[in-house]
């Protein structure tokens, strides 16, 4: 569970943003919630603060109990129970695909090689790429790199998954397969935040949709409310832009 | 990894003939040089060099007693002579073939009894392999000082970046000379006699020459590691971060291979530097291939042969060493 209490976040580097202003959201254990919103809107910096790659300037985060924004909590151990997936893969170019997934099950869960071989085979069969075991993230298309850089997110068995535009960078042709590979989490129950343009995605698997804009939540509310009947006329505007 | 494509072009007629250009430039200033060299009445000597490299000693085997060779005998290639005196027999086990002495001859001290022959080390060979061991032991002081000033340089704790920033800016901006001077004549000075005053031996001259040339890789080798670093995107230190790993996993497992990859070729240059600025040790009493030359010329008189050799030398061991890293870089490369 998170649970996110009037924080913000201001940039001063290369110039003043208030990125987030007076944020307050609350995701339930195994809820899936998509942030949608213009671009520079927070939504980004808001999952970052969630696994404190950004730290929040006030306010309080408190995921599974633990407050994470506290200087005594041991962020490490926090980021291993909260996977995270970027825009642009980020998968270490000079691991082979089986190394990507195995060197943090070795080196952060003390796991042995052949645990996390096991895992990572499991892994890599869930995500549909158990022929790429042996290749170098460069040899693989987009939507592949993407659903081993899942692979290696899942394989620290977090208990919450943040997606942080998971399809942006992807061919059109490649999004389908690793918006299938996040639905099928979705269904096994786990709790994803979700930052996406893909309102398709939305509608389907989302139970919760949170609007963004200017740094603040502007609106939220079950995808059927949200797409078909929002309230607020940012909402309004945005919805009218994309759809 | 992918091979430039290179076009390859029909070589025309006018191309042959710039090589011939450049070959006939070639000869033309060797040619001149030569007959320079003979206009002042330069005698060429080739054949003393190797002598400077390698050459037999004759070590004579000298007695230290007085009396009469009482026996001589012979086993496993080997002749012991059993000298008797007034006193206790003395034995002397020499090389079987060249013994000087016979039975019942008499010896006085000092009386050659038997010599043999043993290849040594030149001064230039000695000289070289000096340049070898100062160059080694500093460029691994360097690479473990650079890695850790170019982190301290990255970190944000104002200690270690700032002690970094300083370190960095003064060995960069001082001659290297004057560091070997400072080390040599005041660190060394200010260290020896304090050991001294502790009944402790004092360090020799050579370790504050490579003490002098660690620092001064050490700064060039940080800038280089940080540069390294800050070219590793971002996004590989918050995707290693984000699986819970520490900075320093971080750090070790993400960001330093792949930064090693791309700093190879500077940090061979810098190498490269290094061996040829051990030159500059001799200043401070360090034999080594320069200085050993300097020494062999003001005693055999061949200036030109052996100032060729040494630069020759000198050659040799930056292209082996850029060969090396060449191999290195192949062998990382994805």
């Amino acid at each position: 569970m998170i649970e996110v209490q009037n924080i913000y976040k201001t940039f001063l580097i290369p110039h003043r943003v208030e990125a987030l202003v007076n944020v307050s959201c609350k995701i339930e254990a195994g809820e899936v919630v998509v942030v949608i919103g213009p671009s520079g809107s927070g939504k980004s910096t808001l999952l970052r603060c969630l696994n404190h790659l950004e730290a929040a300037d006030s306010g309080k985060i408190i995921i599974e109990g633990i407050d994470i924004l506290d200087p005594k909590t041991n962020i490490n151990k926090l980021r291993a129970e909260v996977g995270m997936v970027f825009q642009s893969f980020s998968l270490f170019p000079h691991k082979s695909v089986l190394e990507n997934i195995t060197l943090a099950q070795k080196v952060v869960r003390k796991r042995t090689k052949n645990e996390s071989l096991d895992k990572a085979f499991f892994l890599l069969n869930k995500v549909g790429i158990k022929d790429k075991a042996n290749v170098y993230p460069d040899q693989l298309s987009g939507g592949q790199q993407q659903r081993v850089a899942i692979a290696r997110a899942l394989a620290m068995d977090p208990k919450i998954m943040l997606f942080d535009e998971p399809t942006s960078a992807l061919d059109p042709e490649m999004i389908g397969e690793v918006l299938d590979v996040m639905k099928n989490l979705a269904r096994e129950g786990m709790t994803m935040v979700v930052v996406t343009h893909e309102m398709g995605f939305a509608k389907e698997v989302a139970d919760r949709v949170i609007f963004m804009d200017m740094g603040a939540i502007v609106e939220e509310g079950t995808p059927e409310h949200f797409f078909t009947n929002p309230e607020n006329e940012r909402t309004k505007l945005f919805l009218s832009q994309i759809l | 990894m992918n091979q430039p494509a290179t076009i390859k072009k029909s070589k025309t007629a006018s191309y042959y003939a710039w090589v011939g250009v450049f070959f006939l430039c070639l000869a033309g200033l060797i040619g001149a040089l030569y007959y320079s060299t003979i206009k002042i009445d330069y005698v060429w000597r080739w054949y003393r060099i190797p002598q400077y490299f390698i050459f037999k000693e004759k070590i004579d085997i000298k007695s230290q007693v007085v009396g009469r060779i009482s026996e001589i005998s012979y086993h496993n290639g080997k002749a012991l002579i059993i000298v008797k005196t007034d006193g206790e027999d003395k034995t002397y086990a020499v090389p079987e073939g060249d013994i000087k002495v016979s039975k019942g001859e008499y010896v006085n001290h000092g009386y050659v009894l038997a010599f043999y022959e043993k290849w040594k080390p030149g001064i230039l060979l000695q000289g070289l392999w000096l340049t070898i061991k100062v160059s080694a032991i500093a460029t691994l002081l360097g690479i473990l000082i650079g890695l850790i000033g170019g982190l301290a340089r990255l970190s944000s704790n104002p200690a270690f970046k700032w002690a970094s920033i300083i370190y960095i800016e003064i060995i960069r901006g001082s001659p290297l000379l004057v560091q070997i001077f400072i080390w040599y004549f005041v660190l060394g000075t200010l260290i020896n006699t304090i050991l001294g005053k502790y009944g402790i031996n004092p360090i020799p001259p050579l370790w504050y020459g490579v003490a002098a040339l660690a620092c001064f890789t050490g700064a060039y080798v940080a800038e280089i590691v940080r540069a390294g670093i800050q070219s590793i995107h971002r996004g590989q230190v918050e995707a290693s971060r984000s699986l819970g790993m520490t900075y320093a996993q971080s750090m070790r497992y993400v960001v330093l291979p792949q930064a090693l990859r791309r700093i190879l070729p500077p940090l061979a240059g810098q190498f490269i530097s290094l061996i040829k600025d051990s030159s500059l040790l001799g200043i401070i009493a360090i034999r080594e291939l320069s200085k050993a030359t300097r020494e062999v010329v003001t005693t055999s008189l061949q200036p030109f042969e052996l100032w060729f050799v040494c630069a020759l030398l000198y050659l040799v061991l930056t292209f082996t060493l850029s060969m090396f890293v060449q191999y290195l870089e192949r062998r990382t490369a994805v």
